[in-house]
C-alpha cells in the first residue's frame, strides 16, 4: 500500500512539474544572423508619427500584431506589464499593427489598456521589409539597430526571464 | 478535458531518418512517439484533430463556414467573395515547436508538401500564393486582400523552440467533406511524416426554408 501511495505521489509530482514547465517555459530565441533592423517612419494610433530610427541607443521591441489574432490578444496584457516594468530603463516597445485603421485599434485598447507606441502599418508595406510569416511575430532590436532575436507567437512578456533578456541587450 | 486518443485512427507512416541511411532509400521507420487526439475543442466547441510528440503539437479546429462568411466580410469581401473562402474546408490550425522541454530543435514545415486525399484521389492544401492570385484575378479591395493573407496560416515556416503559429489553413474541399492529411514536418535533423484519417470538413447550415410537415 505503501509503494502504490509512493507511486501516485512520484507520477503527480512527475505530471505536476511538467505542466508546470509546459506554462512557464517562455524563450526568446537568438538568431543565427543578426541583421540591421530596416527604418520604418509610420502613423500611430495617437496621431503622433514613430521613426524606428529615432530609438538608436535603446533596445527597442517591435511586435506585429491585429486585433483579430487571438495569439495577438493573448499577450498584450503581459506586453503592457513588461513595458510598465522596463520603459524607464532603455526598452521601447512598438507594437505596429498590421492593415487595420485607427479606429478599430482605439476600440480595442478599450478592452486591452496599451500604454506603448501603436503605429499602423495601413498598407502592409513594413511587415513586409521585416522576414514576418505569421502574426505575432516580436523582433527584438538591440542599442546598435541590430535584430538579434525573434519570436513567433505569443509570449508572456512580464515572465522575469524574458524582461531579463531584454536588458541584458542594453549593455 | 473533452479529448480522446485515439491511435487506431493515426497512421504514422513514418520517420525518415536523414544521411545515408536515407540515401539508401532503407530508413523508413515507425514513430511510436507521434499520438493522435480528437475531440471537442474547449475554446472553439467545434471538433479537433491534433498530432503531438514531446517536440511537436499541431492542431486542427473545424471552423463553420457561418464563422468564415462573418470573418471576412467584416475585414471588406463582399459576400460573394467571402463565399468562395466559406465554401473551401477552412481549419483554425496551431503548430508548436515545444521542444524547449526537451532537446531544444528548430522544426520546419512546408504546407506544399503536405497532401490531402479524398476517396482515392490526392491534392494539395490552397496556400496563400493559391488564394492571392484569385483575388487579384477578381480585384479584391487591398486592405482585404491583407487581412485575408496574414489571417491564413504561413505557407512555410521555421519554429525555434517555444515559437508557434495561429492561422486559418484552407483545404479546398466541399463543406462535410472527409478526408486524410499526410502531414510532413522536419526536426531533430531528420523528416517526420504522420497520416491523420478521417478529418471531417465543418458542415454548412441549410437556409433554405422547409414547409411545415
Amino acid at each position: 500500500m505503501n509503494r502504490l501511495l509512493a507511486r501516485f505521489v512520484i507520477v503527480m509530482l512527475y505530471t505536476g512539474a511538467a505542466l508546470a514547465a509546459d506554462t512557464q517555459q517562455q524563450t526568446l530565441p537568438a538568431l543565427a544572423k543578426p541583421f540591421r533592423a530596416p527604418d520604418f517612419m509610420l502613423p500611430g494610433e495617437d496621431g503622433k508619427t514613430y521613426r524606428l530610427s529615432d530609438y538608436r541607443g535603446k533596445v527597442v521591441v517591435v511586435n506585429f500584431w491585429a486585433t483579430w489574432c487571438p495569439p495577438c490578444r493573448f499577450e498584450m496584457p503581459s506586453l503592457e506589464r513588461a513595458w510598465a516594468r522596463l520603459k524607464d530603463k532603455n526598452v521601447v516597445v512598438l507594437a505596429i499593427n498590421v492593415g487595420e485603421s485607427a479606429d478599430v485599434i482605439f476600440e480595442f485598447t478599450g478592452q486591452y489598456p496599451m500604454s506603448f507606441p501603436l503605429p499602423m502599418d495601413l498598407d502592409g508595406a513594413v511587415i513586409k521589409q521585416y522576414p514576418v510569416t505569421g502574426l505575432p511575430t516580436t523582433y527584438v532590436i538591440n542599442p546598435h539597430g541590430m535584430v538579434t532575436h525573434r519570436a513567433v507567437g505569443s509570449r508572456d512578456w512580464d515572465d522575469p526571464q524574458l524582461m531579463k533578456a531584454l536588458l541584458k541587450l542594453k549593455k | 478535458m473533452n479529448r480522446h486518443h485515439d491511435i487506431f485512427r493515426l497512421a504514422v507512416v513514418g520517420v525518415v531518418r536523414s544521411g545515408l541511411a536515407a540515401l539508401l532509400g532503407t530508413a523508413v521507420t515507425v514513430s511510436a512517439a507521434v499520438q493522435l487526439s480528437t475531440g471537442v475543442d474547449e475554446q472553439a466547441q467545434l471538433p479537433f484533430w491534433e498530432i503531438s510528440d514531446t517536440s511537436m503539437e499541431l492542431r486542427l479546429v473545424q471552423r463553420l463556414p457561418d464563422q468564415t462568411r462573418g470573418f471576412f466580410t467584416a475585414r471588406g469581401f463582399s459576400a460573394a467573395h467571402a463565399e468562395m473562402v466559406a465554401q473551401s474546408c477552412v481549419f483554425q490550425t496551431v503548430f508548436k515547436n515545444k521542444s524547449q522541454h526537451g532537446t531544444p530543435s528548430p522544426l520546419t514545415y512546408d504546407l506544399r508538401a503536405w497532401a490531402v486525399s479524398v476517396a482515392g484521389a490526392t491534392q494539395s492544401m490552397k496556400t496563400r500564393a493559391d488564394w492571392k492570385a484569385q483575388w487579384q484575378r477578381l480585384a479584391v479591395a487591398l486592405p482585404a486582400q491583407l487581412a485575408f493573407e496574414w489571417s491564413l496560416y504561413p505557407t512555410q515556416q521555421v519554429y525555434q523552440a517555444g515559437d508557434y503559429n495561429w492561422g486559418m489553413s484552407t483545404f479546398n474541399l466541399k463543406p462535410g467533406t472527409a478526408f486524410d492529411l499526410k502531414v510532413v514536418w522536419r526536426q531533430h535533423g531528420r523528416a517526420h511524416t504522420a497520416t491523420i484519417r478521417g478529418i471531417r470538413c465543418a458542415p454548412d447550415v441549410d437556409i433554405t426554408p422547409v414547409a411545415p410537415p
